[in-house]
């Protein structure tokens, strides 16, 4: 008898994909009838080299588990940190981490917008984007240090203080991407082609949403309200005035409104913070890093990066190394299992667009 | 509800509900509950369906190698309290074997595939390509305690040439000043 | 489906573009972009401050950096001699290895670029390939943002005028807590014990402490010094002057923490369980040692060790030679060297107390009796002022009047004393007087910071109400009938800097003559040895050299067998060096008499 359906393999090199993944695929004609997801071409063992360092130095290599947006990551290092171990963190220091992961979150959108109209052939958008992110990454430069690996929040507060001029730098940012929000409105949403390729495509089921994991911006797209910057709030969330926008329909253009509107919600939440900054300390020491142990304990703390729920799971036994760092990026769950649902039935051409719009970000997978 | 309320209800019913729960609560919105590990599907079940955790944000495993033991931890999330519920148990290292559970959650497959993989443990009826992060290894787990990566790296690998001048300076202070260190004295060096 | 007029229309908006300025970098001309001000490029270390502790070494999550020797760059004290050598090919520029830094010389620069076809190339020492880097530097690390531990935990002591109304001891000692807290301020980089005369293991005891492993702290002071509760109370510390993060921060409270190691120990019995001390079988040569003091108990302890018959002479009841007659009771309590004493004893070290050489006991018996001599006499006969008047009743040199009142003896000095003098012993006496009810005053010849006293002591005496007078130099004593002393007159001195770089001179100024009332005078302008004991030939035999007995590095002296150490034969004259004198002495002696075996 014979075969209907062949194998296709998406990546690990393809330029749909946002990293280095495959995508085992059995298609009949031009439809996915089984799909199997292959990783472990970014396995750099981080965790088991955390657990040779100190508390310290294993905040250098975090950074490294999600290239567009390293900030939540580190953020959840050290709050997890900090829960362990009972630290206060000063208030100045609580809005700079908001600030900075605000930042990372418009920055990683913008490469998001290149992605995702990438996989659909729209490829003027990403070299706009990335043109503009390259604003936020001067931002970055000037207040840690570095463009893409920040190594800034460390447990205890932030690395460095607001170099001078700094806050109006940011405004003048902000006010500059605002104004071109409409022009990525114009070419990417307003387009009728990619109307017609998103609407109706990729849709996630309402009812199951939770319960298979799914967080972020495609849960939000479902029609669930969900953000830990609200349900869950840590830093100073509490006291800022955002809104989590939430649209109907589980498809790709819903996910891509809500990345959307994200961004302009980002830009407020920088506003506000810009404005409502309070003096004080940056930072609360810890003792000397050669000799800094952490009381016996374990901790959970939960960030929200673009993707969804990023966490970090850290065990400490009472001495100077971590016992047991463990991260879970919200890719973990929607490039594997939600991913193999998602694709069947679907059409061969459509898998790249799927992929961007669950945010499926390789390194976090694998660390 | 309040919190304080919300964790007395957790803890009432659970502890109803399955006899070896031992509760710890925290100052924040978190509750742990440490059970055997046969208790494990069950009480994971009873809390998603009947209690509305229906989030599993995180499954987790630590090696406590002095112990014997392997400590696996999953953490749920209930969208509509808004509190965690970590639950924790304890599996022999030596014969480690826990329950599949991705019938309750379906991504529990992937979380399950890494720990056979990095920590050895068996999962009675996991269905899952043999490799996941790994590929051609037939070393031991790698996440376990008792592997040694810096002792594989230098056996299997050969140091770059050009560092070889790297000196110590407690040594050279030694050497320059004719200090002679007792052997007991060494385990606390730097 | 339905005709999409807007989204077919919109995206054409696009073209606009056209008309706008590119904001990427423009090619022509081309204008190379600055980093920015905070940037973490390349590395760059100032060798000038670099102090070689390899602090950054250890951070380094990587392994990236080396320490290494570079030409033209000696090792001393203070210094190792190395500098860091970055692998640049590991490097994540994160930066860790600046906040680190005790000195702050590493820090990183502007510069990002660096292409080569050379992988070796890579390997590159910040500071001497790239010496230019010193304009470019753009992170690096300041008291606020570094990341060791500056502050030291402070030591509980009894408060300024609180103290004054008895001889309680001044210093209270580190509780557990303290002490595990401040041991974990250390960077164990080990420059410290280059300073130390005896050099202590002091990065290991610190670090065992912080483990909370107290009894491999005793294990290893134990190693190199048998006296730690003296060294705990009194040292005059040099490793602390040296320490890393002295730079920038107060230096690690080394000699608190070896007392603290020392307090956790009750009582010689458990000292000798925890130390267990390796005891050679007796090779049956004998050592005579003259003087219980800290070098005579050093030499005595290490040779018992060795397997040698130790027996010491000790003129005075209690052993510890000028630290238990010269130290005033709040800062060297009575008991303080019982534990110790005992100890050396059980061990199987004689003491004969009340026993002088050269009057209970000849040095002529002595040196024949033995198969080699030690002698640690120390500095006890203080300098007489040669001013007129200095022999009326109560002008007293302030050694014989700290000797007696520890000895438990009232002296009288009444109620307005002045003290002549700017070392430990003149701050000492001062203090004393402070106790006994007086109104007190130092006259020191140069300013307040030539002083040679400790300054912990200085600013010990003037939270005690002492007032000091500096740049005085007293010139009369007047008394009264009955011939006791009733004034003193000093003149007024004015610096004059001296053209060799040494301590400044004091020109008195004629004419500034100042009286003040007096019931006592005590005079602490220094100390000589005491050789009469040595009789006959010894005399001539025994090389003495401006009042100190010569000898070689193995504290040999010039007689055949006769080895010395102490005050009485270095110029550092504090109690580490007599230890450490001692220390030497063993090995010179375990030299000459077991040569050949």
């Amino acid at each position: 008898m014979r075969e209907k359906a062949t194998t296709l393999y998406i990546g690990p090199q393809h330029p749909g994909i946002t990293g280095n993944m495959m995508v085992r695929l059995k298609v009949e004609g031009d439809t996915i009838v089984k799909a199997a997801t292959e990783v472990g071409y970014l396995h750099r063992s981080f965790e088991k080299l955390i657990e040779k360092r100190n508390w310290l130095q294993s905040f250098t290599l975090l950074c490294r588990f999600c290239v567009p947006e390293p900030d939540p990551v580190e953020e959840s290092y050290a709050r997890a940190v900090e829960m362990i171990e009972g630290r206060e963190v000063p208030e100045r220091a609580k809005y700079i981490r908001v600030l900075v992961l605000e930042l990372a979150r418009i920055g990683s959108y913008l490469l998001w917008y290149g992605g995702q109209s990438g996989s659909l052939g729209l490829y003027t958008v990403g070299q706009w984007s990335v043109g503009d992110r390259n604003y936020i990454l001067d931002l970055f430069e000037a207040l840690t240090g570095a463009r893409v690996y920040h190594m800034y929040i460390w447990p205890g507060g932030v690395r460095r203080d607001f170099p001078k001029g700094f806050e109006k730098k940011v405004i003048d940012t902000m006010d500059y991407l605002e104004k071109r929000l409409d022009d990525y409105d114009d070419l990417m949403f307003d387009n009728a082609i990619f109307k017609k390729r998103t609407k109706g495509v990729g849709i996630i089921d309402k009812e199951k949403a939770v319960e298979w994991g799914v967080v972020g911006p495609p849960l939000r797209g479902c029609g669930i309200r969900s953000d830990i910057r609200i349900d869950d709030p840590y830093e100073i969330y509490d006291k800022l005035d955002f809104i989590v926008p939430v649209e109907e329909g589980g498809d790709i253009w819903t996910r891509a409104l809500v990345r959307r509107q994200e961004i302009r919600q980002s830009i407020r939440i920088i506003r506000q913070v810009i404005d409502n900054i309070p003096g004080g300390e940056y930072y609360n020491k810890v003792p000397n890093p050669q000799k800094w142990a952490l009381p016996k304990g374990d901790a959970y703390a939960r960030t929200e990066a673009v993707r969804g729920e990023v966490g970090m799971y850290l065990s400490s036994d009472g001495s100077i190394n971590p016992r047991r760092a463990h991260f879970k990026g919200a890719a973990y769950v929607h490039a594997i299992t939600l991913l193999e649902h998602l694709l069947v039935g679907e059409n061969l051409a459509d898998v790249a667009a799927i992929m961007n719009s669950l945010g499926t970000c390789p390194p976090e997978i694998e660390r | 509800m309040m919190m304080e309320e919300i964790k007395t209800t957790i803890i009432d019913r659970i502890k109803l509900h399955f006899s070896d729960a031992v509760e710890k609560e925290f100052s924040y919105n978190r509750l742990d509950f440490s059970v055997k590990k046969e208790t494990v599907p069950s009480i994971l079940f009873y809390l998603k369906e009947e209690m509305g955790f229906k989030h599993l944000s995180h499954i987790s495993c630590v090696d406590w190698l002095e112990e014997g033991e392997f400590e696996m931890i999953f953490i749920l999330w209930s969208p509509e309290e808004k509190i965690k519920v970590f639950i924790h148990t304890r599996v022999d290292r030596s014969n480690p074997v826990m329950d599949n559970i991705d019938m309750i959650w379906r991504q529990a497959n992937t979380y399950e595939r890494e720990m056979k993989e990095m920590y050895g443990i068996q999962f009675t009826g996991l269905e899952a390509p043999e490799e996941f992060l790994l590929e051609d290894w037939n070393g031991p787990p790698p996440m376990r305690r008792d592997f040694d990566t810096e002792a594989y790296a230098a056996k299997t690998y050969w140091e770059r040439p050009g560092r070889e001048d790297a000196l110590d300076v407690r040594e050279t202070v030694e050497k320059r000043t004719g200090e002679v260190l007792p052997e007991f004295a060494k385990k606390y060096k730097r | 489906m339905s005709f999409d007029l807007k989204g077919t229309l919109k995206p054409l908006t696009a073209l606009k573009q056209f008309g706008k300025k590119p904001h990427t970098l423009t090619n022509v001309p081309f204008i190379p972009r600055e980093a920015a001000d905070r940037y973490r490029g390349l590395h760059y270390n100032n060798l000038d401050e670099c102090i070689g502790c390899g602090n950054c070494s250890t951070i380094c999550q990587n392994q990236a950096i080396d320490m290494i020797p570079v030409d033209g760059i000696e090792g001393k004290n203070g210094d190792s001699g190395l500098r860091p050598r970055v692998d640049h090919g590991r490097c994540c520029w994160c930066g860790l290895c600046v906040d680190v830094c005790p000195t702050g010389s590493l820090s990183l620069t502007k510069d990002y670029v660096y292409v080569s076809e050379d992988a070796d190339s890579f390997l590159w020492t910040p500071g001497v390939d790239n010496p230019e880097g010193d304009e470019r530097v753009s992170f690096f690390s300041t008291k606020e943002t570094s990341l060791n531990d500056l502050g030291r935990i402070p030591m509980p002591e009894l408060e300024g005028m609180e103290r004054i109304k008895s001889f309680a001891e001044v210093v209270l000692g580190y509780n557990e807590e303290q002490a595990r807290a401040e041991a974990s301020r250390c960077i164990s980089c080990g420059l410290c014990t280059e300073a130390c005369p005896e050099h202590m293991h002091i990065p290991e005891y610190i670090n065992a402490i912080a483990g909370g492993n107290d009894e491999d702290a005793v294990r290893i002071i134990y190693d190199n010094n048998p006296l730690p509760e003296m060294c705990g109370k009194v040292c005059t510390r040099r490793c602390e002057d040296i320490c890393a993060i002295a730079h920038r921060g107060d230096p690690i409270a080394i000699r608190w923490l070896k007392r603290y190691a020392t307090e956790t120990v009750e009582n010689a019995d458990l000292l000798k369980e925890i130390i267990n001390p390796e005891i050679k079988e007796p090779n049956g040569f004998k050592v005579g040692i003259i003087g219980a003091g800290p070098s005579g108990l050093t030499a005595a302890y290490y040779l018992a060790l060795k397997g040698f018959d130790c027996t010491i002479y000790e003129a005075n009841s209690k052993a510890g030679g000028m630290t238990m007659y010269g130290i005033p009771r709040y800062r060297f309590p009575e008991d303080s060297l019982d534990k110790q004493i005992e100890y050396i004893q059980k061990i199987g070290v004689r003491i004969h107390f009340n026993t002088k050489v050269g009057k209970d006991i000849s040095f002529v018996e002595v040196y024949h009796n033995y198969d080699a001599v030690f002698m640690g006499v120390g500095f006890p006969k203080p300098w007489t002022l040669g001013i007129e008047g200095e022999e009326l009743h109560g002008s007293i040199q302030a050694v014989n009047f700290l000797y007696e009142i520890n000895n438990g003896k009232k002296i009288d000095i009444g109620d307005k004393v002045i003290v002549i003098g700017g070392g430990n012993v003149a701050i000492d006496a001062a203090r004393v007087s402070a106790r006994l009810g007086a109104d007190v005053t130092i006259l020191y010849r140069r300013r307040v910071q030539d002083m040679p006293a400790d300054w912990e002591e200085i600013e010990g005496a003037e939270a005690e109400g002492i007032h000091i007078i500096s740049q005085a130099i007293p010139i009369q004593f007047h008394g009264d009938e009955k011939r006791h002393i009733t004034t003193v007159e000093y003149l007024k001195a004015e610096m004059e800097p001296d053209e060799h770089g040494g301590r400044p001179k004091p020109i008195a100024i004629e004419g500034s003559n100042t009286v003040i009332e007096v019931t006592a005078v005590l005079g602490a302008i220094g100390q000589q040895g005491d050789y009469s004991f040595l009789e006959e030939e010894f005399d001539k035999k025994v090389k003495i050299e401006r009042g100190r007995i010569v000898v070689n590095e193995k504290q040999e002296t010039t007689l055949n067998k006769l080895f010395a150490g102490g005050d009485s034969a270095n110029r550092t004259a504090d109690a580490i060096s007599a230890i450490a004198d001692g220390y030497r002495a063993v090995k010179g002696i375990e030299e000459l008499l077991m040569k050949g075996k």
